[in-house]
């Protein structure tokens, strides 16, 4: 894939920037972040009792948290690999209805 | 994430760009935790001080769950790696 040509920076000097992988780089870090964030709030509402007794993580908690953490990722996985079971139109198909219907 | 096809210039963007991000990302975090350890801790609003027992209960929440982001921060780091390892 080349960059040349497209957008502002031409070319990309070793100096220069390249708004595209900028702007990869950004959604991608974004996505991390979000992937995160959520796997924090889910796995805390899953393993971590509301009654606040200590400020420690105890045994239980510890061990719910690595699987949960765990199973997440195998979750993220298996919807992944359903989706592109599906075939690329079917993205566009079965998920974009809102877009699909203008 | 791979910043290695990125140059000195696009990396030293990249890092303002995190830096932004991060303090963003504190906030919210901040914010949420208030909200999270005062709905579990405070329900008695017989009073308008904090009691002893609520103080620490807030105490205990937010130790927790600074502990459980760490937890699930490292675990999550080993998962990444091993799905990037995989992949490649």
């Amino acid at each position: 894939m080349s960059f040349l040509g497209i957008g502002g920076n031409q070319g990309a000097p070793s100096g220069g920037v390249n708004t595209d992988k900028i702007e990869m780089a950004t959604e991608q870090l974004d996505m991390i972040t979000d992937v995160y964030n959520r796997l924090v709030e889910s796995c805390h509402t899953k393993c971590i009792s509301q009654r606040y007794t200590e400020g420690d993580l105890n045994k239980g908690e510890s061990v719910c948290i690595d699987r949960c953490v765990a199973k997440f990722f195998e979750v993220n996985k298996k919807v992944g690999q359903k989706l592109q079971s599906l075939g690329p139109g079917a993205t566009g198909g079965a998920g974009g209805s809102a877009f699909g219907s203008i | 994430m791979d910043f290695s096809t990125l140059n000195t210039a696009e990396q030293a963007h990249m890092s303002r760009v995190i830096e932004k991000k991060q303090m963003q990302d504190f906030m919210r975090m901040y914010s949420r935790l208030v909200d999270r350890c005062f709905n579990a801790c405070c329900n008695d609003f017989t009073s308008k001080a904090l009691s002893s027992k609520e103080e620490q209960c807030v105490l205990n929440c937010t130790d927790k769950f600074l502990k459980h982001s760490e937890r699930v921060g490292a675990r999550f780091a080993e998962q990444n790696a091993d799905m990037m390892s995989s992949q490649s």
